[in-house]
Protein backbone atom coordinates (compact mmCIF):
# COMPACT_ATOMS: atom_id res chain seq x y z
CA UNK A 1 0.00 0.00 0.00
CA UNK A 2 2.19 3.10 1.35
CA UNK A 3 4.35 3.76 3.96
CA UNK A 4 2.15 5.03 6.50
CA UNK A 5 2.15 3.47 10.00
CA UNK A 6 -1.15 5.14 11.10
CA UNK A 7 -3.42 6.19 8.07
CA UNK A 8 -7.00 7.52 8.89
CA UNK A 9 -9.59 8.25 7.08
CA UNK A 10 -12.86 10.43 7.25
CA UNK A 11 -12.32 9.56 10.49
CA UNK A 12 -15.59 11.22 12.54
CA UNK A 13 -17.05 10.61 15.93
CA UNK A 14 -20.34 12.03 16.89
CA UNK A 15 -21.81 12.47 20.29
CA UNK A 16 -25.71 13.28 20.04
CA UNK A 17 -25.55 15.73 17.66
CA UNK A 18 -22.28 17.37 18.13
CA UNK A 19 -19.03 16.03 15.92
CA UNK A 20 -16.07 15.50 18.55
CA UNK A 21 -13.90 14.37 15.87
CA UNK A 22 -14.59 15.41 12.09
CA UNK A 23 -13.02 13.87 9.05
CA UNK A 24 -9.99 13.52 10.31
CA UNK A 25 -7.16 12.18 7.76
CA UNK A 26 -3.86 11.39 10.03
CA UNK A 27 -1.02 10.53 8.63
CA UNK A 28 1.72 9.45 10.37
CA UNK A 29 5.09 8.43 8.74
CA UNK A 30 7.50 5.42 9.53
CA UNK A 31 10.33 6.65 12.25
CA UNK A 32 8.57 10.28 12.74
CA UNK A 33 7.60 12.10 16.35
CA UNK A 34 4.14 13.19 15.13
CA UNK A 35 3.30 15.47 17.22
CA UNK A 36 -0.86 15.77 17.31
CA UNK A 37 -1.53 19.36 19.17
CA UNK A 38 -4.74 21.25 19.59
CA UNK A 39 -6.71 22.88 22.81
CA UNK A 40 -8.08 21.44 25.30
CA UNK A 41 -11.54 19.32 24.27
CA UNK A 42 -10.35 19.64 20.19
CA UNK A 43 -10.50 15.80 19.82
CA UNK A 44 -7.44 14.81 20.27
CA UNK A 45 -7.97 11.98 22.91
CA UNK A 46 -11.28 10.78 21.25
CA UNK A 47 -9.26 10.50 18.01
CA UNK A 48 -6.50 8.82 19.74
CA UNK A 49 -9.08 6.22 21.62
CA UNK A 50 -10.10 5.67 18.05
CA UNK A 51 -7.01 4.51 16.74
CA UNK A 52 -6.59 2.31 19.56
CA UNK A 53 -9.84 0.58 19.33
CA UNK A 54 -11.05 1.93 22.26
CA UNK A 55 -13.70 3.60 20.98
CA UNK A 56 -15.55 2.60 17.81
CA UNK A 57 -15.44 5.36 15.18
CA UNK A 58 -19.03 6.74 13.79
CA UNK A 59 -17.30 6.81 10.25
CA UNK A 60 -14.24 6.42 8.49
CA UNK A 61 -11.02 3.82 8.53
CA UNK A 62 -8.16 3.56 10.53
CA UNK A 63 -5.06 1.39 9.14
CA UNK A 64 -1.92 0.89 11.42
CA UNK A 65 0.52 -0.62 9.84
CA UNK A 66 -1.30 -0.81 6.74
CA UNK A 67 -3.75 -3.68 8.57
CA UNK A 68 -7.72 -2.97 8.67
CA UNK A 69 -8.05 -1.80 12.57
CA UNK A 70 -11.57 -3.31 12.10
CA UNK A 71 -10.94 -6.50 10.98
CA UNK A 72 -7.22 -7.50 12.35
CA UNK A 73 -7.31 -5.49 15.69
CA UNK A 74 -5.85 -7.91 18.07
CA UNK A 75 -2.92 -8.39 15.75
CA UNK A 76 -2.29 -4.70 15.13
CA UNK A 77 -2.49 -3.69 19.07
CA UNK A 78 1.24 -6.72 19.64
CA UNK A 79 2.84 -4.16 17.78
CA UNK A 80 1.38 -0.91 19.92
CA UNK A 81 2.19 1.05 23.23
CA UNK A 82 0.04 3.21 24.73
CA UNK A 83 -0.31 5.99 27.34
CA UNK A 84 -4.23 7.64 27.31
CA UNK A 85 -4.93 10.14 29.40
CA UNK A 86 -3.43 9.31 32.76
CA UNK A 87 -1.18 6.32 33.69
CA UNK A 88 -3.36 2.69 34.22
CA UNK A 89 -1.98 1.16 37.27
CA UNK A 90 -3.01 -0.81 40.05
CA UNK A 91 -2.52 1.21 43.46
CA UNK A 92 -2.25 -2.13 45.24
CA UNK A 93 0.56 -3.66 43.34
CA UNK A 94 4.49 -2.50 43.26
CA UNK A 95 5.89 -1.35 40.29
CA UNK A 96 7.46 -4.60 39.37
CA UNK A 97 3.62 -6.15 39.48
CA UNK A 98 2.15 -3.97 37.62
CA UNK A 99 4.40 -4.62 34.51
CA UNK A 100 4.20 -8.15 35.33
CA UNK A 101 0.69 -7.50 34.91
CA UNK A 102 0.73 -6.25 31.74
CA UNK A 103 3.42 -8.92 30.77
CA UNK A 104 2.24 -11.97 30.95
CA UNK A 105 -0.52 -11.03 28.43
CA UNK A 106 1.69 -9.66 26.54
CA UNK A 107 3.98 -12.80 26.69
CA UNK A 108 6.88 -10.85 26.51
CA UNK A 109 10.14 -11.51 28.16
CA UNK A 110 10.40 -11.23 32.32
CA UNK A 111 13.67 -9.38 31.61
CA UNK A 112 12.25 -6.85 30.06
CA UNK A 113 10.59 -5.78 33.16
CA UNK A 114 14.05 -4.85 34.52
CA UNK A 115 14.76 -3.01 30.93
CA UNK A 116 11.89 -0.83 30.74
CA UNK A 117 11.95 0.01 34.70
CA UNK A 118 15.79 0.79 33.55
CA UNK A 119 14.78 2.90 30.73
CA UNK A 120 11.93 5.02 32.50
CA UNK A 121 14.43 5.28 35.99
CA UNK A 122 11.93 3.20 38.20
CA UNK A 123 14.59 0.52 39.07
CA UNK A 124 15.14 1.61 42.61
CA UNK A 125 11.65 2.02 43.35
CA UNK A 126 10.08 -0.99 41.78
CA UNK A 127 9.29 -3.25 45.38
CA UNK A 128 6.94 -0.13 46.23
CA UNK A 129 3.51 -0.10 45.78
CA UNK A 130 2.15 2.24 42.86
CA UNK A 131 -0.41 4.23 45.25
CA UNK A 132 2.62 5.90 46.86
CA UNK A 133 4.38 7.24 43.82
CA UNK A 134 4.30 10.58 42.23
CA UNK A 135 2.25 11.34 39.47
CA UNK A 136 5.35 11.89 37.64
CA UNK A 137 7.04 8.29 38.96
CA UNK A 138 3.36 7.05 38.08
CA UNK A 139 3.78 9.12 34.20
CA UNK A 140 7.08 6.95 34.17
CA UNK A 141 5.55 3.68 34.74
CA UNK A 142 2.84 4.31 32.43
CA UNK A 143 5.59 4.72 29.81
CA UNK A 144 7.12 1.60 30.97
CA UNK A 145 4.13 -0.51 29.97
CA UNK A 146 3.75 1.41 27.09
CA UNK A 147 7.81 0.01 26.02
CA UNK A 148 6.83 -3.40 27.26
CA UNK A 149 6.39 -5.52 24.43
CA UNK A 150 8.75 -3.84 22.48
CA UNK A 151 5.99 -1.60 20.02
CA UNK A 152 6.71 -0.89 16.92
CA UNK A 153 4.21 2.68 17.10
CA UNK A 154 3.87 4.42 20.62
CA UNK A 155 1.07 6.21 21.07
CA UNK A 156 1.39 8.48 23.57
CA UNK A 157 -1.51 11.02 25.14
CA UNK A 158 -0.26 14.30 26.74
CA UNK A 159 2.76 12.21 28.25
CA UNK A 160 3.99 14.99 30.33
CA UNK A 161 0.94 16.30 31.96
CA UNK A 162 0.76 17.40 35.27
CA UNK A 163 4.90 17.02 35.51
CA UNK A 164 7.19 18.92 36.75
CA UNK A 165 9.68 20.76 34.64
CA UNK A 166 12.70 17.95 34.77
CA UNK A 167 10.28 15.66 34.75
CA UNK A 168 9.09 17.32 31.45
CA UNK A 169 12.64 17.43 29.85
CA UNK A 170 13.37 13.82 30.80
CA UNK A 171 9.91 12.63 29.19
CA UNK A 172 11.03 14.56 26.07
CA UNK A 173 14.54 13.12 25.81
CA UNK A 174 13.56 9.63 26.30
CA UNK A 175 11.01 10.20 23.40
CA UNK A 176 13.14 11.69 21.00
CA UNK A 177 16.15 9.11 21.70
CA UNK A 178 13.72 6.16 20.71
CA UNK A 179 12.94 6.61 17.10
CA UNK A 180 16.82 6.93 16.62
CA UNK A 181 17.51 3.60 19.12
CA UNK A 182 14.69 1.53 18.86
CA UNK A 183 13.03 2.50 14.97
CA UNK A 184 9.83 3.19 16.97
CA UNK A 185 7.67 5.54 15.05
CA UNK A 186 5.60 7.59 17.81
CA UNK A 187 2.52 9.66 17.89
CA UNK A 188 2.40 12.12 20.96
CA UNK A 189 -0.15 14.48 21.52
CA UNK A 190 -0.19 17.96 23.86
CA UNK A 191 -1.75 21.34 24.30
CA UNK A 192 1.69 23.22 24.46
CA UNK A 193 3.09 24.04 21.28
CA UNK A 194 6.28 24.89 22.88
CA UNK A 195 6.72 21.04 24.07
CA UNK A 196 6.01 20.01 20.72
CA UNK A 197 8.16 22.16 19.10
CA UNK A 198 11.32 20.69 20.80
CA UNK A 199 10.94 16.92 20.00
CA UNK A 200 8.14 16.30 16.93
CA UNK A 201 9.08 16.29 13.37
CA UNK A 202 5.74 16.13 12.27
CA UNK A 203 2.92 17.96 13.40
CA UNK A 204 -0.62 18.15 12.92
CA UNK A 205 -3.37 20.59 14.47
CA UNK A 206 -6.61 19.65 15.18
CA UNK A 207 -9.18 22.17 16.69
CA UNK A 208 -12.88 21.63 17.29
CA UNK A 209 -12.54 18.27 15.83
CA UNK A 210 -11.24 19.18 12.56
CA UNK A 211 -7.70 18.77 11.32
CA UNK A 212 -6.70 22.28 10.05
CA UNK A 213 -2.83 21.54 9.38
CA UNK A 214 -1.11 18.76 9.18
CA UNK A 215 2.71 18.81 7.34
CA UNK A 216 6.45 18.95 8.98
CA UNK A 217 7.17 21.10 11.60
CA UNK A 218 9.29 23.22 9.48
CA UNK A 219 7.07 24.05 7.14
CA UNK A 220 4.95 25.40 10.02
CA UNK A 221 7.71 27.77 11.27
CA UNK A 222 7.86 28.90 7.51
CA UNK A 223 4.50 30.61 8.70
CA UNK A 224 6.15 32.29 10.81
CA UNK A 225 7.33 34.68 8.23
CA UNK A 226 8.93 38.12 9.66
CA UNK A 227 8.37 42.02 9.26
CA UNK A 228 10.19 44.81 10.02
CA UNK A 229 8.86 47.88 11.67
CA UNK A 230 10.59 50.99 12.02
CA UNK A 231 9.37 53.87 14.67
CA UNK A 232 10.11 57.05 13.75
CA UNK A 233 9.59 60.55 14.66
CA UNK A 234 6.67 61.09 13.29
CA UNK A 235 4.64 58.11 12.15
CA UNK A 236 2.11 59.53 9.78
CA UNK A 237 3.90 61.76 7.36
CA UNK A 238 6.50 59.92 7.20
CA UNK A 239 4.70 56.87 6.11
CA UNK A 240 3.18 58.90 3.67
CA UNK A 241 6.25 59.84 2.21
CA UNK A 242 7.23 56.35 2.01
CA UNK A 243 4.11 55.22 0.06
CA UNK A 244 4.38 58.36 -2.23
CA UNK A 245 7.84 56.56 -3.69
CA UNK A 246 6.05 53.09 -4.02
CA UNK A 247 6.91 51.20 -1.00
CA UNK A 248 4.28 48.63 0.38
CA UNK A 249 4.33 50.04 4.02
CA UNK A 250 1.88 49.88 6.37
CA UNK A 251 1.55 51.81 9.77
CA UNK A 252 -0.36 52.43 13.13
CA UNK A 253 0.61 55.36 15.34
CA UNK A 254 3.92 54.00 16.89
CA UNK A 255 5.05 51.74 14.25
CA UNK A 256 5.76 51.85 10.12
CA UNK A 257 5.57 48.05 9.00
CA UNK A 258 7.71 46.76 5.98
CA UNK A 259 6.74 43.25 4.53
CA UNK A 260 8.42 40.83 2.60
CA UNK A 261 11.21 42.63 1.92
CA UNK A 262 14.98 42.06 1.11
CA UNK A 263 17.92 43.96 3.40
CA UNK A 264 18.74 45.59 0.10
CA UNK A 265 15.57 47.55 0.15
CA UNK A 266 15.49 48.37 4.20
CA UNK A 267 19.14 50.07 3.87
CA UNK A 268 17.66 51.94 0.93
CA UNK A 269 14.49 53.17 2.59
CA UNK A 270 16.72 54.02 5.40
CA UNK A 271 19.13 55.90 3.48
CA UNK A 272 16.28 57.92 1.96
CA UNK A 273 14.45 58.25 5.38
CA UNK A 274 17.93 59.88 6.64
CA UNK A 275 18.57 61.78 3.64
CA UNK A 276 15.04 63.15 4.49
CA UNK A 277 16.37 64.56 7.70
CA UNK A 278 13.69 61.52 9.55
CA UNK A 279 14.51 61.01 13.00
CA UNK A 280 14.91 57.01 13.09
CA UNK A 281 14.58 55.59 16.66
CA UNK A 282 14.51 51.69 16.00
CA UNK A 283 14.72 48.95 13.07
CA UNK A 284 13.33 46.07 14.11
CA UNK A 285 12.65 42.79 13.25
CA UNK A 286 9.24 41.43 14.04
CA UNK A 287 9.01 37.40 13.78
CA UNK A 288 5.70 35.90 14.52
CA UNK A 289 6.16 32.89 16.79
CA UNK A 290 4.81 29.45 16.33
CA UNK A 291 2.18 30.06 19.23
CA UNK A 292 1.10 33.16 17.57
CA UNK A 293 0.54 30.79 14.29
CA UNK A 294 -1.04 27.88 16.24
CA UNK A 295 -3.03 30.78 17.98
CA UNK A 296 -3.99 31.85 14.15
CA UNK A 297 -4.92 28.49 12.94
CA UNK A 298 -6.85 27.64 15.61
CA UNK A 299 -9.19 31.01 15.87
CA UNK A 300 -7.71 32.25 19.43
CA UNK A 301 -9.39 29.57 21.57
CA UNK A 302 -6.25 27.95 22.71
CA UNK A 303 -4.87 27.37 26.25
CA UNK A 304 -1.32 27.90 25.44
CA UNK B 1 -6.99 -17.16 28.29
CA UNK B 2 -4.82 -18.76 29.97
CA UNK B 3 -2.45 -15.57 30.29
CA UNK B 4 -6.23 -12.98 31.00
CA UNK B 5 -6.22 -15.89 34.06
CA UNK B 6 -3.07 -15.49 35.77
CA UNK B 7 -3.20 -12.08 35.68
CA UNK B 8 -6.48 -11.61 36.84
CA UNK B 9 -4.96 -13.81 40.15
CA UNK B 10 -1.71 -11.64 40.73
CA UNK B 11 -3.70 -8.72 41.01
CA UNK B 12 -6.49 -10.65 43.50
CA UNK B 13 -3.81 -12.29 45.21
CA UNK B 14 -2.38 -8.91 46.35
CA UNK B 15 -5.41 -7.17 47.22
CA UNK B 16 -7.01 -8.43 50.60
CA UNK B 17 -10.36 -9.12 49.20
CA UNK B 18 -10.00 -13.16 48.64
CA UNK B 19 -9.54 -13.17 52.53
CA UNK B 20 -13.59 -12.62 52.13
CA UNK B 21 -14.11 -16.29 51.53
CA UNK B 22 -13.29 -16.91 54.67
CA UNK B 23 -15.41 -14.86 56.47
CA UNK B 24 -19.29 -17.22 55.80
CA UNK B 25 -17.72 -20.48 56.37
CA UNK B 26 -16.35 -18.71 59.58
CA UNK B 27 -19.40 -17.21 60.45
CA UNK B 28 -21.63 -20.55 59.79
CA UNK B 29 -18.78 -22.82 61.92
CA UNK B 30 -20.04 -20.83 64.84
CA UNK B 31 -23.43 -21.03 64.09
CA UNK B 32 -22.74 -24.99 63.63
CA UNK B 33 -20.64 -24.77 67.30
CA UNK B 34 -23.40 -22.95 68.79
CA UNK B 35 -26.77 -25.51 67.84
CA UNK B 36 -27.18 -28.17 69.56
CA UNK B 37 -28.10 -31.69 68.03
CA UNK B 38 -29.31 -32.82 71.39
CA UNK B 39 -32.89 -34.96 71.39
CA UNK B 40 -31.96 -35.85 67.58
CA UNK B 41 -31.67 -39.72 66.47
CA UNK B 42 -27.55 -39.92 65.69
CA UNK B 43 -27.86 -40.22 61.96
CA UNK B 44 -29.31 -36.88 61.46
CA UNK B 45 -26.38 -34.78 63.43
CA UNK B 46 -24.72 -33.96 60.49
CA UNK B 47 -27.57 -33.09 57.82
CA UNK B 48 -29.41 -31.17 61.07
CA UNK B 49 -25.87 -29.04 61.67
CA UNK B 50 -25.72 -28.84 57.73
CA UNK B 51 -28.69 -27.48 57.81
CA UNK B 52 -28.49 -25.03 60.73
CA UNK B 53 -24.87 -23.70 58.76
CA UNK B 54 -26.37 -23.56 55.67
CA UNK B 55 -28.93 -21.21 56.62
CA UNK B 56 -27.09 -18.07 57.47
CA UNK B 57 -24.58 -19.03 54.42
CA UNK B 58 -26.64 -19.51 51.51
CA UNK B 59 -29.61 -17.45 52.20
CA UNK B 60 -27.66 -13.86 52.83
CA UNK B 61 -23.55 -14.38 52.44
CA UNK B 62 -23.59 -16.06 49.53
CA UNK B 63 -25.65 -13.80 47.22
CA UNK B 64 -23.90 -10.86 48.76
CA UNK B 65 -20.22 -12.35 47.68
CA UNK B 66 -20.90 -12.72 44.07
CA UNK B 67 -21.64 -8.87 44.17
CA UNK B 68 -18.58 -8.27 46.49
CA UNK B 69 -16.25 -10.40 44.37
CA UNK B 70 -17.54 -9.11 41.30
CA UNK B 71 -17.22 -5.49 42.63
CA UNK B 72 -14.24 -5.97 43.57
CA UNK B 73 -12.46 -7.85 40.47
CA UNK B 74 -14.15 -4.60 38.81
CA UNK B 75 -12.66 -2.42 41.19
CA UNK B 76 -9.21 -2.07 40.56
CA UNK B 77 -9.78 -1.71 37.08
CA UNK B 78 -12.01 1.49 37.32
CA UNK B 79 -9.73 3.30 40.03
CA UNK B 80 -6.26 2.94 38.24
CA UNK B 81 -7.88 3.28 34.57
CA UNK B 82 -6.79 -0.65 34.19
CA UNK B 83 -9.97 -1.01 31.66
CA UNK B 84 -8.29 1.55 29.09
CA UNK B 85 -4.98 -0.25 29.44
CA UNK B 86 -6.46 -3.72 29.36
CA UNK B 87 -9.04 -2.93 25.92
CA UNK B 88 -4.91 -1.33 24.27
CA UNK B 89 -3.64 -4.39 24.72
CA UNK B 90 -3.81 -7.45 22.71
CA UNK B 91 -6.23 -9.41 24.70
CA UNK B 92 -10.06 -9.67 22.94
CA UNK B 93 -12.73 -8.03 25.25
CA UNK B 94 -15.47 -11.38 25.54
CA UNK B 95 -11.93 -13.44 26.76
CA UNK B 96 -11.24 -10.43 29.30
CA UNK B 97 -14.59 -10.36 30.46
CA UNK B 98 -15.07 -14.46 31.06
CA UNK B 99 -11.40 -14.34 33.00
CA UNK B 100 -13.26 -11.65 35.42
CA UNK B 101 -16.19 -14.15 35.47
CA UNK B 102 -14.33 -17.23 36.14
CA UNK B 103 -12.27 -15.63 39.18
CA UNK B 104 -15.53 -14.94 40.57
CA UNK B 105 -16.79 -18.52 40.23
CA UNK B 106 -13.41 -19.64 41.50
CA UNK B 107 -13.91 -17.90 44.73
CA UNK B 108 -17.34 -18.95 45.91
CA UNK B 109 -16.09 -21.89 44.71
CA UNK B 110 -13.65 -21.76 47.41
CA UNK B 111 -15.82 -20.46 50.20
CA UNK B 112 -18.24 -23.40 49.34
CA UNK B 113 -15.04 -25.86 49.97
CA UNK B 114 -14.50 -23.65 53.01
CA UNK B 115 -17.96 -24.53 54.35
CA UNK B 116 -17.67 -28.29 53.77
CA UNK B 117 -14.61 -27.90 55.89
CA UNK B 118 -16.12 -25.92 58.60
CA UNK B 119 -18.92 -28.57 58.70
CA UNK B 120 -16.26 -31.21 59.23
CA UNK B 121 -14.63 -29.41 61.75
CA UNK B 122 -17.95 -28.48 63.69
CA UNK B 123 -18.79 -32.73 63.77
CA UNK B 124 -15.08 -33.40 64.90
CA UNK B 125 -15.29 -31.09 67.60
CA UNK B 126 -18.86 -32.49 68.86
CA UNK B 127 -17.23 -36.19 68.39
CA UNK B 128 -19.98 -37.79 66.13
CA UNK B 129 -19.92 -40.96 66.07
CA UNK B 130 -21.70 -41.53 62.60
CA UNK B 131 -20.00 -41.58 59.41
CA UNK B 132 -20.07 -37.61 57.28
CA UNK B 133 -22.72 -37.80 54.33
CA UNK B 134 -20.11 -36.82 52.17
CA UNK B 135 -22.60 -37.72 49.16
CA UNK B 136 -25.66 -34.82 50.69
CA UNK B 137 -22.93 -32.78 51.48
CA UNK B 138 -20.43 -32.28 48.32
CA UNK B 139 -23.79 -31.96 46.26
CA UNK B 140 -25.24 -29.50 48.19
CA UNK B 141 -22.38 -27.41 47.79
CA UNK B 142 -21.82 -27.83 44.57
CA UNK B 143 -25.56 -26.86 43.68
CA UNK B 144 -24.81 -23.92 45.63
CA UNK B 145 -22.31 -23.09 43.92
CA UNK B 146 -23.81 -23.57 40.32
CA UNK B 147 -26.90 -21.85 41.70
CA UNK B 148 -24.42 -18.83 42.32
CA UNK B 149 -23.46 -18.63 38.71
CA UNK B 150 -26.80 -16.20 37.38
CA UNK B 151 -26.09 -14.08 40.38
CA UNK B 152 -22.16 -13.66 39.20
CA UNK B 153 -23.30 -13.05 35.48
CA UNK B 154 -25.41 -10.18 37.19
CA UNK B 155 -23.22 -8.55 39.67
CA UNK B 156 -20.70 -9.02 36.95
CA UNK B 157 -22.21 -6.50 34.51
CA UNK B 158 -23.67 -3.86 37.00
CA UNK B 159 -20.17 -4.23 38.16
CA UNK B 160 -18.51 -3.25 34.80
CA UNK B 161 -20.93 -0.93 34.11
CA UNK B 162 -20.87 1.60 36.89
CA UNK B 163 -17.51 2.66 38.07
CA UNK B 164 -18.73 3.71 41.76
CA UNK B 165 -18.24 0.77 44.35
CA UNK B 166 -21.39 1.23 45.79
CA UNK B 167 -23.87 1.35 42.96
CA UNK B 168 -23.18 -2.87 42.40
CA UNK B 169 -23.50 -3.22 45.91
CA UNK B 170 -26.78 -1.19 46.77
CA UNK B 171 -28.51 -3.34 43.74
CA UNK B 172 -26.86 -6.85 45.66
CA UNK B 173 -28.30 -6.32 48.81
CA UNK B 174 -31.69 -5.14 47.72
CA UNK B 175 -32.15 -8.30 45.77
CA UNK B 176 -30.43 -10.39 48.62
CA UNK B 177 -32.32 -9.13 51.22
CA UNK B 178 -35.94 -9.88 50.29
CA UNK B 179 -34.93 -13.61 50.20
CA UNK B 180 -35.55 -14.00 53.70
CA UNK B 181 -39.57 -13.14 53.14
CA UNK B 182 -39.68 -14.93 49.57
CA UNK B 183 -37.36 -18.21 51.05
CA UNK B 184 -40.87 -18.96 53.05
CA UNK B 185 -43.00 -18.48 49.78
CA UNK B 186 -43.94 -21.92 47.70
CA UNK B 187 -45.20 -20.05 45.11
CA UNK B 188 -42.31 -17.41 44.47
CA UNK B 189 -39.12 -19.11 45.90
CA UNK B 190 -38.29 -21.50 43.22
CA UNK B 191 -38.23 -18.70 41.00
CA UNK B 192 -36.62 -15.94 42.94
CA UNK B 193 -32.65 -16.46 41.52
CA UNK B 194 -31.55 -14.88 44.58
CA UNK B 195 -33.12 -17.41 46.98
CA UNK B 196 -31.56 -20.31 44.57
CA UNK B 197 -28.50 -20.74 46.25
CA UNK B 198 -30.39 -21.50 49.52
CA UNK B 199 -32.85 -24.21 47.44
CA UNK B 200 -30.13 -25.75 45.65
CA UNK B 201 -27.87 -26.45 48.88
CA UNK B 202 -30.97 -27.47 51.11
CA UNK B 203 -31.26 -31.13 50.58
CA UNK B 204 -34.51 -32.63 49.86
CA UNK B 205 -35.94 -35.25 52.37
CA UNK B 206 -38.95 -36.04 50.43
CA UNK B 207 -38.95 -38.55 47.41
CA UNK B 208 -39.01 -37.45 44.00
CA UNK B 209 -38.78 -39.07 40.80
CA UNK B 210 -35.96 -37.30 39.60
CA UNK B 211 -33.29 -34.99 41.31
CA UNK B 212 -29.49 -34.44 39.36
CA UNK B 213 -28.50 -32.33 42.40
CA UNK B 214 -30.28 -30.79 45.03
CA UNK B 215 -32.89 -28.81 42.32
CA UNK B 216 -35.37 -30.24 40.83
CA UNK B 217 -34.95 -30.08 36.31
CA UNK B 218 -37.30 -27.58 36.29
CA UNK B 219 -35.62 -25.42 38.30
CA UNK B 220 -32.48 -25.76 36.80
CA UNK B 221 -33.26 -25.43 33.64
CA UNK B 222 -35.48 -22.48 33.67
CA UNK B 223 -34.97 -20.35 36.62
CA UNK B 224 -30.86 -20.51 37.33
CA UNK B 225 -29.82 -21.45 33.27
CA UNK B 226 -32.13 -19.42 31.95
CA UNK B 227 -31.24 -16.39 33.89
CA UNK B 228 -27.79 -17.54 33.42
CA UNK B 229 -28.09 -17.24 29.87
CA UNK B 230 -29.66 -14.08 29.85
CA UNK B 231 -27.43 -12.19 32.21
CA UNK B 232 -24.24 -13.53 30.10
CA UNK B 233 -25.90 -12.78 26.96
CA UNK B 234 -26.36 -9.38 28.32
CA UNK B 235 -23.12 -8.78 29.85
CA UNK B 236 -21.29 -9.76 27.53
CA UNK B 237 -22.95 -7.94 24.37
CA UNK B 238 -22.16 -4.50 27.15
CA UNK B 239 -18.76 -5.00 27.96
CA UNK B 240 -17.63 -5.66 24.16
CA UNK B 241 -19.72 -2.61 22.49
CA UNK B 242 -18.64 -0.46 25.50
CA UNK B 243 -16.60 2.79 24.75
CA UNK B 244 -13.43 3.07 27.51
Amino acid sequence: MNDYIIETNGLTKKYGSTYVVNQVDLKVKKGEIYGFLGPNGAGKTTTIRMVLGLARPTKGSIHIFGKDMKKDKLSVLKKVGSLVEYPSYYGHLTAYENLEAVRILLDAPKSRIDEVLSIVRLTNDAKRPVKGFSLGMKQRLGIATALLGNPELLILDEPTNGLDPSGIIEIRELIKSMPKEHGITILVSSHLLSEMEQMATQVGIISKGKMIFQDSISTLRQRSSSKIRIKVSDTEAVSKKLLSWGYKVGSNENYIFVENTSDREIAEIIRKLVNHQCSIYRVEEEKKSLEQIFLELTGGEASL
Amino acid sequence: MVRLLRTELLKLRKSSIWLLIFVSPFLSLLVGLGETTAGLPEEEYWLTTYQWMSFPHAALFLPLLTGVFSAFVCRYEHVGGGWKQLAALPVSRGKLYLAKLLVVCLLIFYTQILLVAGLFSVGQWKEFQVAFPWETVAIGAFSGWLACLPLIALQMLVSVSWSSFAAPMAVNVIFTLPNILILNSETYGPYYPWAQPFLAMMPHTETESFRALHISMETLFIVILGSLMLFLFAGFTYFIRKEI
